[in-house]
């Protein structure tokens, strides 16, 4: 009885499972199998491993990783003085606020502000240092990206925090340990699962952003993702485009094992 | 007994932001090597008390002590105590070995001295062969004795204890209390205890501040504590007591219950006005003819050991009653009771003043 209800309730999830995640992975790892002509082959996974594709293979992590570990660094400190702060829900509501926000908007935004005439020119000229090209660089690339994850890397580590019992923190200062140390051997270590969160939450997708590589980098940041997009879109290699994305599934699953949290019994 | 204090509080003050006082000039001193107890209501700031000597808080006034050297402003990890949490605080991603190793870990001790240590504190607490266990997989009273390890196993010289007993169920809280008062006599380490369970203080102390409303206001041995209350509180608080109003009549005798009875307390004014308190089990029934006092039983329970009577006498006063006989509800009878069962407390008797006027009896050869 109760068995066939649960089965009863199961049924919408399976049907979106099924038609939204594994029947359009079956289909790209499909068509990741022909090339131009609609002929069978493995030559796009051959291509994947030339230099042009690992050029742009190394660069997507290198970005990525980038985006991830200023995120981390950022987030982290932020995090914890929140977690501090008598105004912990308004300051966190002020953290996620933003991502509410369309991307494409934020990234038009930021187009405005980073523009010879922009806000940040304007601040650059008034200090002294005058008008520079800050748009379509390598810089405003990472840094929209990085304003863009920051929420994603924060709010699985100020749950990690907030949830550490406070006396714990007391009972390594009582045991001799200085305040770096109990950052280091208790509340890193306690916190680690929350970090793992937040780095797959902007990891996977840094990997594969694309828009605002083009908006924001001028296409200067070729990633991952970009590539997809341009060959779905512009060469119509839907073959090639697949075995990138087939490629970045893999390397996602891979990503997720390894930063995999274990469970451990944090009281 | 070393001659000199090891920790002293002189006249501290502590309060937090919203301007309640949560210890108000609270001045102490602990000698080393002994079992003391800090007794008190939930919230009357016994655990302040502790944070303020671990270091873990700053007193908004006054000075702490430690061995003669002022420390209120050396950081926790720099002091020479260790504490046993409440809740055990123990590190959830370290196991029983490394949760007992940490400090030594910290201290940079070579990994054969480690080793030695930790063994020799987990068989203190005899839970050798647990190493390895998760935290998780501990029961409460191992956790306990984990938390006692990871302290002792430093040698500080004090160790505070913030209600270690309190989540433990009555049978293995026994077990515990004479273990931990059995493990404070084996290492000689000064204990600082806490609890708000007046048995538990009772049975484990060299000596008791009994505290309230953020002020100490008895210390003393548990036999001086539970026989000479300084103020209802204190009788209140320890143990059962009848507290009646009274009139000290003269040295020797005082008045209550509208009839004057013979007493061993003095230095009293004639005529002042006095709180009298007897315990319940030193009133014995007798007939209604031969009692000091008549009363009715009003109401009576079987207590295992004793019989417990509610009873009230002419003056409308409530008498508390534990006695191996049986009485009959409704039943009118006489209580007895010998001159020494009687305490008499002064109103608003401070405990310096309190213990002038003891001494003073001493001087005048009074000895019990
Ligand atoms: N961090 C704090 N901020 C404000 N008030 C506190 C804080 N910690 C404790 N108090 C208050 O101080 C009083 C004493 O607390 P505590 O020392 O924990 O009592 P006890 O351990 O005797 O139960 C309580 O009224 C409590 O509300
Ligand atoms: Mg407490």
């Amino acid at each position: 009885m109760e068995n066939r209800a649960r089965k009863l309730y199961l049924i919408p999830y399976v049907l979106w499972i099924g038609l939204f995640v594994v029947t359009p992975i079956l289909l790209v790892v499909y068509y990741s199998f022909f090339d131009l002509n609609g002929n069978f082959t493995v030559a796009n996974y051959e291509k994947l491993f030339t230099p042009v594709y690992i050029k742009m293979i190394l660069s997507s992590f290198w970005y990525a990783f980038l985006i991830t570990a200023f995120c981390l660094l950022i987030a982290y400190p932020a995090a914890y003085f929140i977690t501090k702060s008598k105004y912990k829900q308004l300051l966190l509501l002020l953290i996620i606020l933003p991502s509410w926000i369309n991307l494409l908007l934020k990234a038009y935004a930021f187009l405005g502000i980073f523009s010879t005439y922009g806000a940040a020119n304007s601040f650059l000229e008034a200090v002294g240092i005058g008008t520079r090209q800050i748009l379509f660089t390598d810089f405003s690339f990472v840094f929209v990206a990085v304003y863009i994850f920051i929420p994603f890397m924060l709010l699985p580590i100020f749950n990690a925090l907030d949830k550490l019992n406070p006396t714990l923190i007391d009972a390594s200062r009582d045991l001799g340990a200085s305040a770096w140390i109990t950052f280091q051997k208790v509340v890193f270590p306690l916190t680690i699962d929350g970090v793992k969160s937040g780095v797959q939450a902007v990891f996977i997708p840094a990997l594969s952003l694309f828009m605002i590589t083009r908006l924001i980098a001028g296409n200067r940041v070729i990633t991952l993702g970009t590539a997809i997009e341009q060959h779905f879109l512009i060469t119509q290699d839907w073959g090639m485009g697949s075995a990138i994305a087939v490629f970045l599934i893999i390397t996602m699953v891979v990503i997720m094992v390894v930063t995999g949290t274990r469970k451990r019994g944090v009281q | 007994m070393a001659e000199e204090a090891i920790i002293r509080f002189d006249q501290v003050t502590k309060q937090y932001d919203d301007d309640t006082i949560v210890l108000n000039n609270v001045s102490f001193e602990i000698e080393r090597g002994k079992f003391y107890t800090l007794l008190g209501p939930s919230g009357c700031g016994k655990t302040t008390i502790l944070r303020l000597i671990a270091g873990f808080t700053e007193a908004s006034k006054g000075d702490i002590y430690f061995n003669g050297k002022r420390m209120n402003n050396v950081p926790a990890n720099e002091r020479q105590v260790n504490t046993v949490f409440q809740d055990y605080a123990l590190f959830p991603h370290l196991n029983v070995y490394e949760n007992v190793a940490f400090g030594l870990r910290i201290k940079k001790m070579k990994k054969a001295e480690i080793d030695r240590r930790v063994n020799e504190a987990l068989r203190f607490v005899n839970l050798s062969g647990y190493e390895s266990r998760e935290i998780t997989e501990m029961s409460g009273g191992q956790r306990q004795r984990v938390a006692i390890a990871r302290a002792i196993v430093n040698e500080p010289e004090v160790i505070l204890l913030d209600e270690p007993l309190s989540a433990l169920d009555l049978k293995l809280r026994t077990e515990m209390q004479y273990e931990l008062r059995d493990l404070q006599k084996r290492l000689g380490i000064t204990f600082i205890f806490v609890t708000h369970d007046q048995e538990e203080a009772l049975a484990m102390s060299d000596e008791i501040f009994v505290i309230n409303e953020g002020r100490i206001q008895q210390s003393g041995t548990p036999t001086d504590i539970y026989d000479e209350p300084i103020n209802r509180f204190v009788a209140d608080f320890i143990g059962e007591s009848n507290i009646v109003p009274g009139k000290m009549i003269r040295d020797f005798e005082v008045e209550f219950a509208g009839k004057r009875f013979e007493c061993v307390d003095q230095g009293l004014n004639q005529n002042e006005p006095v709180e009298v308190v007897i315990r319940p089990e030193d009133l014995e029934i007798t007939t209604w003819s031969e009692g000091k006092i008549q009363v009715k039983v009003a109401s009576q329970l079987f207590r295992g050991v004793h019989y417990e009577m509610l009873c009230y006498d002419e003056s409308k006063n409530e008498w508390l009653v534990h006695s191996t006989k049986k009485a009959t509800v409704g039943d009118e009878i006489g209580l007895n009771f010998g001159p020494e069962a009687i305490h008499v407390m002064r109103l608003g008797e401070t405990e310096e003043e309190f213990d002038k006027r003891l001494e003073a009896y001493q001087g005048a050869g009074y000895g019990k």
